[in-house]
């Protein structure tokens, strides 16, 4: 009843999940490969690019001992691209995530943090999962490694409002047992909207508990005419 | 469901119930205001609905008193619901609107199927609502202060998290940039 915390993640929780995320770097110093829990980290050779955790590459870039290319879905051409598919061509959908790989029967179907989303080789066209916390990292830490940073600022912040307008939009259809279609948000999206979208539900289904209630009692009831009752018996069977 | 400490839960219960007595009864017309006087058959008085909801369930041979909905949840009301679920103060209706109406729901069978019907209709236009304004940092002192003045209970709950979270979202990013 008094749990210090909300379900669910706070922002700086998913920001940290999205730490593990790989980016692409390009080394200014070498740097042996590093034997750490989460397993190797590539030698790093300064002309040749690779791909580190986010959080590796962040701390390396404040070092200014490499930079960091954006994802290529974090440029201004694509950033402007989605936001008039979010805007002119699916006024209610969110635009589609990255596509997964083709997956095969021998290895285990591979999900983010475990998919190159914001590499410099990800699709330009989609929005990872952590797309939001991604690009405000990347815009604060690495500024410098952008072409245009206020305009992928500007077109994150457009993005985001658009997006948060069309969860709210969801909202209104909701009843007790529907649901919104969610493909395509991001992780600090539904990070925010948990609270309020789980209360909303919540309230309905107090609200329809009774209704429930009596369509559970009507249904075993039926389940015990073995279902050769018609109307009439029921009808009989609830005035006594 | 709610728990047992649950203040709101608690507050719904107090909440007054016309009921009707359908027995005399000795000696309990202090409860109407007449101390010492019998309780006549057919008086009307406000019980609380934790009282009333004993009193009308735990009949013994014939019902001792008759219960009605509460003029928060009167015809008139789901009609002004109907027509524009925005407008309506359901606050100074019953602080605990929502959570009263699941409780009468329980209680009121066959009535109840056309008032779900119009609250499942009701809650998804004022939570939109709700969203909107707790987002706009401007919401609860401009336009929109009349709005949340009439929410109840259940509503300003959803205010506060829809508000919180996005806060904490800008919290989040504000502090990205200090660091």
């Amino acid at each position: 009843m008094a749990l210090p915390l909300p379900p669910g993640l706070t922002p700086s929780e998913v920001a940290f999940l999205c730490e593990m995320e790989l980016v692409t770097v390009i080394p200014r110093q070498r740097l042996e490969g590093l034997e750490l829990l989460g397993g190797p980290t590539p030698a790093l050779q300064p002309p040749h690019r690779t791909t580190l955790p986010l959080w590796l590459a962040l701390l390396l870039k404040r070092q200014r001992r490499a930079n960091i290319s954006p994802p290529p879905w974090l440029l201004p051409t694509s950033l402007t691209a989605i936001l008039e598919f979010e805007t002119e061509h699916s006024k209610d959908a969110f635009s589609p995530p990255p596509p997964l790989p083709p997956t095969s029967s021998t290895t285990a179907p591979v999900s983010p943090p475990f998919l190159p989303s914001s590499t410099a080789s990800a699709p330009a066209d989609a929005l990872p999962y952590h797309w939001l916390e991604m690009g405000n990292l990347l815009l604060e830490v690495a500024p410098d490694d952008f072409e245009e940073p206020d305009q992928v600022r500007r077109l994150l912040r457009d993005l985001r409002e658009v997006r948060m307008a069309k969860v709210r939009k969801g909202v209104e259809v909701l009843d007790a047992g529907g649901g919104v279609k969610m493909n395509g948000v991001g992780g600090m999206e539904v990070a925010e909207g948990r609270a309020f979208i789980g209360g909303v539900i919540d309230g309905l289904r107090r609200i329809g508990a009774s209704r429930e209630q009596a369509r559970k009692e009507s249904e075993a009831e039926e389940r015990e005419n073995g279902y050769a009752g018609n109307a009439s018996d029921d009808d009989d069977d609830m005035d006594l | 469901m709610a728990s047992y400490y649950d203040v709101d839960a608690i507050l719904t219960d107090s909440h007054k119930l016309p009921c009707k007595f359908m027995l005399t009864v000795p000696g309990l017309g202090y409860i109407d205001g007449n101390v010492g006087e019998d309780m006549k058959q057919g008086t009307q008085v406000e019980l609380p609905l934790w009282l009333g909801e004993v009193m009308a369930v735990s009949a013994v041979g014939t019902q001792l008193i008759e219960l009605d909905l509460p003029d928060a949840l009167s015809t008139r009301i789901m009609n002004a619901l109907q027509a524009d679920a925005k407008t309506v103060d359901i606050r100074a209706l019953a602080p605990h609107f929502y959570t009263l109406a699941a409780r009468i729901l329980e209680l009121f069978d066959e009535k109840g199927m056309v008032e779900i019907l119009d609250e499942v209709l009701k809650v998804p236009k004022r939570a939109a609502e709700i969203a909107d304004q707790a987002h706009n940092p401007r919401g609860a002192l401009g336009e929109g202060a009349e709005f949340l003045r009439g929410l109840d209970e259940t509503e300003r709950q959803l205010f506060r998290v829809a508000h919180d979270s996005a806060k904490a979202v800008r919290t989040w990013m504000t502090e990205l940039k200090k660091a």
